[in-house]
């Protein structure tokens, strides 16, 4: 229908829907692509980002908007981006030796379905075949990633749409005028329960909640502490250094082999069944589990589309992702590229 | 960006708010003998700076309409993103310096959520946890020199206006004000009396206005005060605290604290505890009134602003602050008074109409309009202009012709003081006109009433001649001088001659040894010169005349 679409990815958003349609989708680096007009959910995370048939068309369009913009105060300057870029390894355009990959323990959890390992396994012997090295790494605040995302995103998604209140924005809903004055407050109250929708309200509520003077230190500062040890987890992991935090790199760990990408399943399962979609709880938000570490980092991820072989849902596409250091997005998108290749052939 | 925002910063607020300062010796004051009063005042000034805080939106000034200074990121726009005015920086790193505050190298923007017409966000952005200076005092100029703590300046986002139309029942909302840049300024809680409080403001305001970094103009709502006073007896524990909100004016202030020490008392004196509350002030009763109590006290749920994340200032740009801000009252008063030899009065006169002069925006120095009284006399005093080799002008002399000709007769005619109004340099001319006697006094004074009622561009030495201004001379000045008088204008001793022949009987009643009749020709020939001679040198000739005969 297109060459290519744009996207926002707060937790997900752009890559879980590429590996439910078998397209490619892209979550650049926090910072590298302007917000400046997206309606801001959660602005630690939001980023812009791009969806097409194959990382090629990808490149193409990411390659023309990755521009510094002075508009966006979170948009990395031409310096920090060459610097990042400096720290990328250099690719040759036949191979990848040298290469180095890690395969993430943590991101094979009970709930993922073995139709969507195969497809993993499809894409790590790709990468073997290009010259790629595949090692076993651990990134173990994985499983704490969810719960805070979810406090952090909330949290700003309360403060965020705080705006629609009727007066400039969002529904105004009249209330009748009583003798007590509190005309304002009912008319808010009114406006942001008629206006937001069940789901949004629940997070607006989760957020403001976390929000309080007595939860704050528990659950917002909490959250904060888990998204540095998530960062701090890569960090330790990836080769070249996050140049966002040089004046602070985490202390080395001797026994974790260095890697240059992360390949992990875009999500636990095939796109979900209409029928099945209905009775979800929990599970709706447990679907971002592997998705959430890059954004809380603020890290490159690339879904690019592979395939399941085994189960009942053979033939279904599913997403495999490279995610890199920040601001290596343009090695990851050539990795994707060649891999994609690959497989095809 | 830097995320964890909060680490850095915690335990710098744990300390206990009301810990004020107990080395004061408690001082009776005869309105509440046996209480003692503590106050502390949180004052937010408008920054100077053309822009908002976060915007490119050039500030209203008097007279835009309403919503007009508006761009989308000030409505709280979706889609929109702050980006912070440096200037706004600069110009409260002046008052953090002035007020020897310390000031952060890393700090932290937040935002403080409540809902709110005059809000668009729903938030304002502020630094709560972590602001940009930390610390400093303020000396009250008294003569026990008390010395108020400040507790930190915080920089944010004032609010939009909402004006509720009676008539009409309804709230309107000017969007102008809202984004522009504010300095909150926290006091410990150092004073102990309305007028300690009074004095405090009016210092800051001196302050502030003095390193250009706000008009501090409460009227015009540039600057408004939070006060906060609890009541205690002298030696036990401080009492409960109450905060008197949004006064906007010193005698407003001080007539709040006293309503609400009166009412503590009365709450003390009746045995019954005082409630924490925060409260309003009516300008038409002069009492406090309860805004809410402590249980209805919002959570304003304090978020990092992800944003902005952290603003650096670096030591070479405090340096640079420090170097280029201008001087601060203490230093030019003390300055004023050894370089040219003033009197502490009269460098107090000089101060005081230098503090009305316009605040530039963003700092800028330079510009006419930028000029005060203390620029203005210094320009006269110093620059010699044509007279370079002739020996300086004196200073007291100098501000003689400022305070009480210039700005004696601007206030007459309903004016106040501006450097541009009658350049320094003519000024200087005057001066220099009159002292060589080449005008006299009497015609210097209308001299400068005619450049004040006809403005031309005419230099005074000019319309001196073009007004018969030019002093008489006598027969000997004329000849030692080697310049002819003015075509037309007779000598001194001429017109002095003339005036003794006219008034015959004086001159016997002088003769006859009533002296004082002689101020009676000296009048007449004062009369006949219209003032273009001098009494004393009218008189000399007169004496020499009259003895000699």
């Amino acid at each position: 229908m297109c060459y290519a679409a744009l996207g926002t990815d707060t937790g997900g958003s752009i890559r879980l829907p590429a590996s439910y349609c078998g397209v490619t989708g892209f979550k650049p680096s926090y910072g590298l692509i302007s917000r400046y007009g997206v309606v801001s959910f959660a602005d630690s995370l939001d980023c812009v980002g791009v969806i097409a048939k194959t990382t090629k068309r990808v490149r193409t369009v990411a390659e023309v908007i990755m521009v510094p913009d002075a508009r966006d105060p979170a948009s990395a300057s031409h310096a920090l981006r060459s610097n990042a870029s400096s720290h990328s390894p250099r690719l040759s355009a036949a191979h990848l030796n040298g290469l180095r990959v890690g395969v993430p323990a943590e991101y094979f959890p009970s709930e993922l379905a073995t139709s969507v390992i195969t497809p993993t396994r499809r894409v790590l012997s790709a990468l073997q075949s290009l010259g790629a090295t595949i090692v076993s790494v651990s990134l173990p605040s994985t499983p704490y990633a969810l719960s805070a995302y979810y406090v952090i995103a909330c949290a700003e998604a309360s403060s965020n749409l705080a705006r629609y209140d009727g007066v400039e924005y969002g529904l105004n809903v009249t209330v009748q005028r009583t003798r007590s004055g509190d005309t304002a407050t009912r008319s808010y109250a009114a406006t942001r329960t008629q206006g937001f929708g069940a789901e949004v309200r629940k997070r607006i509520l989760l957020g403001t909640y976390a929000l309080r003077a007595d939860a704050f230190d528990n659950y917002f500062q909490q959250a904060l502490r888990v998204r540095q040890l998530v960062r701090d987890d890569f960090n330790k992991t990836f080769r070249s250094p996050d140049v966002r935090f040089m004046e602070s790199p985490p202390a080395a760990a001797p026994d974790q082999p260095d890697v240059d990408i992360i390949v992990h399943p875009t999500a636990i399962q095939p796109a979900p069944l209409i029928e099945d979609n209905a009775k979800q709880g929990l599970d709706a938000y447990v679907q971002d589990v592997l998705t959430v570490p890059a954004s809380l980092a603020g890290l490159p991820a690339l879904s690019i589309r592979s395939e399941s072989s085994v189960g009942d849902r053979r033939g279904w596409p599913i997403g495999v992702t490279i995610v890199g250091q920040w601001g290596s997005d343009d090695m990851i998108l050539r990795v994707g590229e060649m891999v994609e290749m690959s497989l095809r052939s | 960006m830097v995320l964890c925002l909060r680490s850095c910063s915690h335990g710098l607020f744990s300390t206990s708010r009301r810990c004020f300062s107990s080395v004061r010796s408690h001082q009776e004051d005869k309105r509440w003998p046996g209480w003692q009063i503590i106050i502390g005042i949180e004052v937010h000034a408008q920054i100077k700076s053309r822009r908002k805080l976060f915007s490119e939106t050039t500030v209203p000034l008097t007279g835009n309409l309403p919503n007009t200074c508006v761009s989308p990121f000030d409505a709280a726009f979706p889609g929109t993103l702050p980006r912070l005015n440096v200037q706004c920086v600069a110009l409260a790193t002046r008052v953090a310096l002035a007020l020897n505050s310390n000031i952060q190298s890393r700090s932290t923007f937040d935002r403080k959520h409540y809902f709110y017409p005059d809000l668009p966000a729903g938030y304002q952005i502020t630094q709560h946890y972590s602001p940009f200076a930390i610390g400093g005092r303020l000396v009250l100029p008294t003569e026990a020199a008390v010395p108020v703590r400040i507790k930190q300046i915080q920089l944010e986002q004032d609010t939009a206006k909402s004006i509720f139309d009676p008539r009409r029942r309804e709230t309107l909302i000017d969007l102008n004000r809202a984004g522009m840049g504010l300095m909150e300024i926290v006091s410990e809680p150092d004073m102990r009396s309305p007028e300690e409080a009074a004095l405090y403001v009016r210092s800051l305001q001196g302050l502030l206005r003095a390193v250009g970094a706000s008009d501090g103009n409460m009227e015009q709502g540039s600057l408004r005060c939070d006060v906060n006073v609890s009541v205690n007896r002298p030696g036990l524990p401080p009492g409960t605290r109450c905060e008197i909100k949004n006064l906007n004016s010193v005698k407003f202030m001080m007539s709040a604290l006293s309503s609400e020490i009166h009412r503590h008392i009365d709450i003390l004196d009746s045995s019954s505890s005082v409630p924490q509350e925060t409260r309003g002030f009516s300008e038409q009763t002069f009492e406090t009134f309860k805004l809410r109590s402590k249980e209805d006290a919002p959570d304003y749920r304090y978020m990092p602003d992800m944003n902005l994340g952290t603003l650096h200032i670096t030591e070479t740009q405090i340096q640079n602050i420090r170097e280029t801000m201008p001087e601060l009252p203490d230093i030019t008063r003390s300055r004023l008074q050894k370089q040219y030899s003033l009197h502490p009065r009269d460098v107090e006169i000089l101060l005081a109409l230098d503090a009305e002069k316009d605040i530039p925006f963003d700092g800028e120095t330079g510009g006419p309009s930028s000029a005060g009284a203390v620029r203005y006399f210094e320009n006269i005093c110093q620059d010699h202009g044509q007279g370079a080799k002739e020996k300086p002008r004196d200073p007291k002399v100098v501000l003689n012709w400022i305070i009480h000709e210039l700005v004696g007769q601007l206030s007459a005619r309903h004016e106040t003081f501006t450097a541009q109004r009658v350049p320094s340099s003519w000024l200087a001319e005057l001066i220099d006109m009159v002292q060589g006697n080449i005008i006299t006094r009497t015609s210097g004074k209308s001299l400068l009433r005619h450049i004040l009622h006809n403005p031309s561009e005419e230099s005074p030495k000019q319309l001196a001649h073009k007004l018969d201004l030019i002093a008489l001379r006598t027969e000997d000045q004329v000849s030692s001088a080697g310049t002819a008088p003015p075509a037309g204008d007779m000598d001194l001793t001429a017109i002095c001659r003339a005036s003794i022949s006219q008034m015959p009987a004086e001159v016997v009643a002088y003769q006859a040894g009533n002296v004082n009749v002689l101020n009676k020709i000296v009048g007449h020939v004062m009369k006949t010169t219209r003032g273009r001679a001098n009494a004393l040198a009218v008189k000399t000739v007169l004496q020499a005349m009259l003895d000699g005969n």
